[in-house]
């Protein structure tokens, strides 16, 4: 893997040379970014079912494919070629948009996830910035979707998500501030190296179970799932979406599952550091038992209540956020003073 | 009244007739003011069969299997209620061993049902795991079950003076290794969902029916239970073997939607200590007394009840001295049970909807028969 | 013993308030029922309410059909106490019946169901529509002149109710 790394970043640098090192490096990093959204979202939603399939007594995938890990490749072909029915009384181009702008903010946080040491596409000064404000662009994108699909289940759908994911950007902005303070930088990068020896987990417990609730609501994933919760809104804002449209809402879901798992990485534990050989294979290996944490979670636990969701935001986490912060600066500067 | 055109903030929703949560094809129009219910209107009747009119249409034998197609869920219960009102008014005798095979197959099918009724009810509150682990069990009982009566669902075993066949090896083998996986996957119940904070929160005074709405709706059944009535027609007005059995009526105290999922697990547990006692009582002996092909009571009418999975049963039957009924009214308990959600919705939230509905465990075809 | 003096006490009340009521006694171990008290259709709510008033439960409505006007059949119990009264009554064609479902609120949907299969009308009941039937249906299927299979084949319903 260090090989690889060290190749690519190689590669990179001989094809730079040749046409002018910024823009091939970002052109490279993209289609490597794009190209491992696919396979990764391909690998959690068949790590989801085999996952769920053995908590429930069941055995998932297993006809296509060495253990049916073919298996999401043949659905995505089923769903690419399924018609895209748009119901007659929808604003058209609201409903398209819809979709198309779900997807797109989750490929851009990809230039900054520090995958190893070497390995990430740019390492900006606001990385974290950068992440959070595009993760703020989901939410209008849901509530496109659910108002042009003009589906009474689709509106109450992303009014809920809207609801749900203003008040979670707050407890999981303010958890990831005190780790921001501590390592005194906004870059990705400047914070896993701040972490040489030992993990923010340990000095930011607090902050680390906040982000982890936050970022499980900010997917929209049972137990907070209530924009979409099945059994009361049907499919909530993605009622009316058929074929490669749906894909594009469940390739974002799962891209951006693997995005808020980085950054908890990225913040929490470590990032690439490991005890041993430092290098990406520890940031995915962390990423990836997160991942099947969250997974465990939506598995086990029924659904929250729309009204208990927000009281929890609002009456337990942001206060508890917000001390969390005003005690680590506090620490700091004292610290900063001795 | 719910048609009237509406000038306020508030909109129509209907919830059904397809749609995940309403078990079937039920059609509640809901008006609501954001996700708060104004209004709620039950339609039901969409899988209206005619079942009665079938009744008078045919001899009382050839109403046997539609017995079982009216509460799916509990056939068998449907198939024991119906003999047994029928040979108590036609003063057919039933050889004890029949009687006692009746009521081991009667209890597992309450067990079914309420398993069935778990599953589900957690899907309705977002936890699709429980439900796969109530089908788990639901499976091995439905096989165990299929050793004898033959069928999943819609069962036909019972007969007028017995039942169609005797017990055999491959059923009690399988009634053995039930009980006890049961026991042990009914304590696994209660630490994945009873005591889980979500669940509580989500069912706690949720949907409360006190004692005296509950019995001025009709409820019956666990939600009648729920309430702190401990009404059960098994004891009340006792049948079969009943009077014999040792088994507890559970109770809530709250009539919320947390002590209707209780009782329906403690339920569990008594069932499965009916079926333990009445196997180790199994007489021995026929299973099938000869009876008439087509009964035929005197003229007059006879109404029977019967303890189901949901709540009382009960069976009038109007003899004019002919072969086919004069009448045969069914009254089925989910029919009173639902028709109290209109009362019970406003003021909740659409969430709370599914949890109330839900909690009253309704079958369509049961109800719109 | 307990139910027998409650049936007394019972008997006394209903006398006291809706003058003297003809009692009929059946046989529980066989009918089901303990008795049947035949009334006219003026005096079922003043019953009603005495049997209300007393804690009994209304377990269902039902009629019978037997081709000279409508039996009414209400079926009231103590869930405590084991016994069951049978209340009927005869209502000539067209002839409507009292609604009581304001004293009993499961009589709403039970009033609903009688009137769905045998066009019995209540007067007083808030939304007396169909509630098996689609509501364009033309006919009552439990009555004694109905036909099955003739001229209703339910291709013709119209399953927008309104």
């Amino acid at each position: 893997m260090q090989g690889v790394s060290d190749y690519m970043s190689g590669l990179g640098q001989a094809v730079a040379g040749f046409l002018g090192p910024d823009i091939l490096a970002l052109v490279l990093g993209l289609v490597l970014v794009l190209l491992f959204i696919q396979v990764n979202a391909m690998f959690l939603v068949w790590a989801e079912r085999k996952v769920a399939a053995h908590i429930q007594l069941r055995i998932g995938p297993k006809e296509v494919g060495p253990f049916g890990l073919l298996q999401t490749i043949v659905d995505g072909v089923k769903l690419v070629a399924k018609e895209l029915i748009t119901p007659q009384p929808v604003s058209w181009l609201l409903f398209v948009l819809g979709p198309v702008l779900v997807f797109a903010p989750v490929m851009v946080p990809f230039v900054v996830l520090p995958f190893g040491p070497n390995l990430q596409v740019r390492d900006l000064n606001v990385g974290l910035l950068l992440i959070f404000s595009l993760g703020g662009l989901n939410v209008l994108a849901i509530l496109l979707g659910g108002w042009a699909s003009n589906n009474k289940y689709a509106l109450l759908g992303a009014i809920r998500s809207v609801a749900q994911n203003v008040a979670y950007e707050i407890p999981l902005l303010l958890s990831a501030m005190s780790v921001v303070i501590l390592a005194g930088t906004f870059s990705m990068q400047g914070i896993v190296e701040a972490q040489e020896g030992v993990w923010f987990i340990f000095y930011q417990p607090v902050a680390g179970l906040l982000y982890l609730i936050g970022a499980i609501a900010e997917t929209n994933r049972a137990p907070f799932d209530i924009p979409e919760a099945e059994s009361e809104l049907v499919a909530g804002f993605h009622t009316e979406y058929s074929g490669m449209r749906f894909a594009l809402f469940f390739l974002a879901e799962y891209t951006n599952m693997f995005i808020v798992a980085s950054v908890a990485t990225t913040l929490f534990f470590g990032g690439w550091r490991g005890p041993v050989a430092d290098g990406p294979w520890w940031f995915l290996l962390k990423v990836y038992l997160l991942i099947f944490g969250v997974m465990w979670v939506r598995w086990t636990y029924p659904r929250l209540r729309f009204d208990q969701l927000m009281n929890f935001a609002w009456k337990y986490m942001i206060p508890i956020a917000l001390v969390n912060l005003l005690l680590t600066g506090l620490v700091m500067k004292l610290v900063g003073a001795a | 009244m719910l048609r009237a055109t509406l000038t306020d903030d508030t909109f129509y929703l209907n919830l059904g007739p397809q749609h995940p949560s309403t078990h079937g094809v039920l059609h509640l129009l809901l008006r609501l003011d954001g996700e708060r219910i104004v209004e709620c209107e039950p339609i039901i009747g969409y899988s209206h069969r005619g079942h009665e009119h079938m009744a008078q249409q045919r001899t009382l034998s050839q109403f046997l299997p539609n017995t079982g197609r009216m509460d799916y869920l509990a056939a068998l219960m449907y198939n024991h209620a119906y003999c047994l009102a029928v040979e108590r008014a036609c003063g057919i005798a039933v050889p004890p061993r029949a009687e006692y095979i009746r009521v081991i197959c009667a209890e597992l099918n309450r067990i079914g049902s309420h398993l069935l009724w778990f599953g589900a009810y957690l899907l309705d509150l977002g936890g699709i795991t429980p439900f796969l682990y109530a089908f788990d069990d639901r499976e091995d009982l439905l096989a165990v079950l299929g050793e004898i009566t033959g069928s999943r669902l819609t069962y036909n075993y019972c007969r007028f003076g017995g039942v169609a066949r005797d017990l055999n090896q491959a059923f009690c083998d399988g009634l053995e290794a039930f009980i006890p996986k049961m026991r042990r996957r009914l304590a696994d119940y209660h630490t994945l969902v009873s005591k889980n904070i979500i669940f509580i929160n989500r069912t706690r005074g949720i949907g409360v029916v006190d004692a005296d709405t509950a019995l001025a709706a009709g409820f019956s059944g666990p939600c009648l239970r729920a309430s702190g009535v401990d009404y059960d027609v098994r004891r009340a007005e006792p049948y079969s073997l009943y009077p014999e059995l040792d088994f507890e009526i559970p109770t809530g105290q709250n009539g919320d939607c947390f002590d209707r999922f209780m009782v329906r697990l403690q339920e569990i547990e008594q069932s499965l200590r009916i079926v333990e006692q009445a196997l180790e009582r199994l007489p021995e002996g026929e299973v099938k007394a000869p009876a008439p092909q087509h009964p035929t009571p005197d003229p007059g009418d006879y109404l029977f009840t019967y303890e189901s999975a949901r709540g009382r049963v009960g069976i009038y039957l109007v003899s004019g001295g002919g072969r086919v009924p004069l009448r045969m009214k069914w009254q089925v308990p989910s029919f009173n049970n639902l028709s109290v959600l209109p009362s019970l919705l406003p003021g909740t939230l659409v969430a709370d909807t599914i949890a109330i509905l839900g909690s009253i465990d309704v079958v369509m075809p049961e109800i719109d028969r | 013993m307990e139910a027998e003096a409650s049936l007394h006490e019972l008997k006394r009340l209903l006398d006291d308030r809706c003058g003297s009521l003809s009692w009929q006694e059946a046989e529980p171990a066989l009918c089901g029922y303990s008795h049947t008290i035949w009334l006219e259709v003026e005096r079922l709510r003043c019953l009603a309410r005495v049997l209300a008033d007393s804690g009994l439960v209304l377990e269902f409505i039902t009629a019978v059909d037997r081709g000279h006007g409508l039996e009414l059949v209400y079926f009231f119990s103590r869930p405590a106490a084991g016994w069951r009264l049978k209340v009927a009554l005869r209502t000539a064609e067209g002839q409507p019946a009292p609604s009581i479902c304001d004293i009993y609120p499961v009589a709403n949907w039970q009033e609903r169901e009688v009137f769905d299969m045998f066009g019995q009308r209540f007067d007083g009941h808030p939304d007396l529509k169909r509630i098996l039937l689609p509501a364009d249906a033309d006919f009552h299927p439990l009555r004694h002149d109905f036909q099955a299979g003739e001229q209703h084949d339910g291709d013709h319903f119209d399953l927008e109710r309104d």
